[in-house]
Parts: structure tokens; sequence; C-alpha cells
């Protein structure tokens, strides 16, 4: 299994903190997001992905702790037992 | 007044021993904002050792919902200034130094500092801030945007950097809503994580607290 973890505006977004899938074998990060959204009722992509499917910049995406940006991106494999965040930061202070 | 008055209701909360730490830590504070206005009131009120102050800014209109150490008259005042002389009013037994300027390439953090309050506003400066912190040193970070704010603690050349764990993150452009209960609620909790590390005991270390006041909501993320 996968497990999905939701935070702050996004998690306030869909409702759910949590989620666990199958995991699928060779599976990259994009494509598990498509496969969470179909999970989901309520549109979230469009607060990670332009229309060129392009990681916005205000939330980051972490797999077992570590930013994708320093991973490879999008292309970020998943495996099972992975743990993968979305978490929009707070920026001001 | 002996001093044991002015601790005595902290002091039967945290004991001797915690408040004898407070007493040695050197702390400082980067940006005395909406964050560290409120952090550094807390952190000489309760007795810090000695604080070290960073900010570049003047007293503006759209401060004064949440950066509570500042009124009216003090329009276009350094904060800084400002912050000396009214954290100096609650409490003369600590020694506050200012160092003026912003958070940039040219900054050195002064070599006593014990731990680093990022109390920021934007992220270049929180990831300058951080280069400058020396290895083994807790930076405590919050941010706060909206109803929404984390805290988290990080040990230099142990935890992931901040950098790394917020690449991609980029400033939103335009004022961030931010109200004044919000960084209120933030602040402390930032502050509540310095004692703790001042403790030897972080709560937040590699742990970053997530909390949505929209819907009283916390989370912890691991990372």
């Amino acid at each position: 299994m996968v497990q999905i973890q939701f935070y702050s505006l996004i998690r306030l977004l869909i409702k759910q903190e949590k989620l666990e899938i199958p995991a699928c074998e060779n599976e990259t990060v994009g494509q598990l997001l498509d496969r969470v959204q179909q999970q989901i009722a309520t549109p979230f992509l469009y607060k990670l992905l332009d229309d060129n499917r392009q990681l916005h910049t205000g939330t980051i995406i972490l797999v077992n702790r570590h930013n994708i940006r320093h991973l490879d991106f999008l292309e970020t494999r998943v495996n099972d037992g992975d743990v993968v965040a979305f978490f929009p930061p707070g920026a001001g202070g | 007044m002996a001093i044991d008055e002015r601790y005595a209701r902290q002091v039967l909360h945290w004991g001797e021993q915690q408040q004898q730490q407070i007493g040695t830590a050197v702390v400082l504070v980067a940006g005395v904002g909406g964050l560290g206005a409120t952090v550094s009131q807390l952190l000489v009120r309760a007795g810090v050792g000695k604080l070290y102050l960073v900010d570049d800014g003047l007293v503006d209109w759209p401060d004064l919902n949440r950066q509570l150490l500042y009124a009216e008259e003090d329009i276009g005042s350094s904060k800084l200034m400002l912050a000396i002389d009214r954290l100096r009013r609650i409490n003369s037994a600590i020694e506050i130094v200012p160092l003026p300027g912003k958070i940039d390439e040219t900054f050195n953090l002064p070599g006593d500092v014990t731990v680093v309050a990022d109390c920021l506003d934007n992220y270049q400066s929180r990831f300058l801030l951080e280069a400058t912190v020396p290895k083994g040193c807790c930076l405590v970070h919050a941010g706060v945007q909206g109803e929404q704010g984390q805290v988290l603690t990080l040990r230099k050349g142990q935890s992931q950097r901040l950098s790394d764990f917020y690449a991609g993150a980029l400033q939103p452009g335009g004022d961030i809503p931010v109200t004044g209960d919000a960084v209120a609620v933030m602040a402390g909790l930032q502050c509540h994580e310095l004692f703790a590390v001042i403790g030897g005991e972080p709560k937040l270390l590699d742990r970053c607290l997530v909390v949505s006041l929209s819907d009283f909501h916390i989370s912890f993320l691991d990372i």
C-alpha cells in the first residue's frame, strides 16, 4: 500500500487527511496523482499541477520525507510502503 | 523585586532547572514582525539569557493588526529600535542586542547564539539565515498564511535543510493574507518549541507541526 497524506489547504479542500491505495509496479508520482484524483470527489490536481502538468510552486510534494524536486520530480518512483505527502506551507511571518 | 518573584509562576510549571537553562540561552530572533514581535516578547518575559534581534523594517499601518510590540505613534519608525526599547521596559535584566539590516549573503550569526528562531516572512531570507547556522545548532522555523501555519525544528548537519524541504516553494506574489489571532497562535507555538529546544528536548525536531485554525486541526509531517 502507498500512504497519501494531505496537509493544510489541500486537506481542507478535499476534506480528507489520509488515503491508502495499493501500490502499482513502476508507478511514478505523476501517475499516482491521477489515480488519487480518481478516488477523491473534489478536484484538487489543479492545486498541484498547471495546464502543462508542471509542478505549481505553492505546494511541496514529499516522498518518504524528501521533496520530489530533489528526486525525479513527477517521474519519482513510488513503491509499496512509501509515504507521499502534499503540503502547501504558510509563507508569511 | 526579586528575580525569583518575576519568574515564580512559570517556575511552578517547569522548575528551577528549566529556568536556569532559559536564563543561560542565547537566542537570535530573525525578524521582529508578526511572529518575531511576539516570540521575542515571550522570550524576554520568560527570562532568556541574551537576545539578538534582526530586522530592517519600519512600522507601517498594515503591521498593526498583528505586530504586538508596535502602536499608532510608531508608524515610520524602526521596528528593531522600537522592539529593543519595548522589550527592555518589559524586562530590564535581559541583554538585548540589535542587529540592524537584512538577512542577506553578508549576514554573520554571532558566535554565542545557542538557538535560532526563524520569524522571517519570505523563503529567500529563511534559506540565507539557515546557511549561517553552525553545525549542531537548532533552527526553529515558523510560517503563517491566512489561518494556516507550521512550526519545525531542524538541527544543522543532522536534519535535512529547510531549503531542501521547501524546494520549489516560491514566495507568493503580493501581500500575504494574515490575521493577528493566527500569528499570535503560531508565535506561541514557536516559542513553546524554543523553550523545548533550550531545555534539551525539542518536540518538533524533523517533525513539522501543521496547524489549520480553520477547523482547529493539527497534524504532524515527519521530514
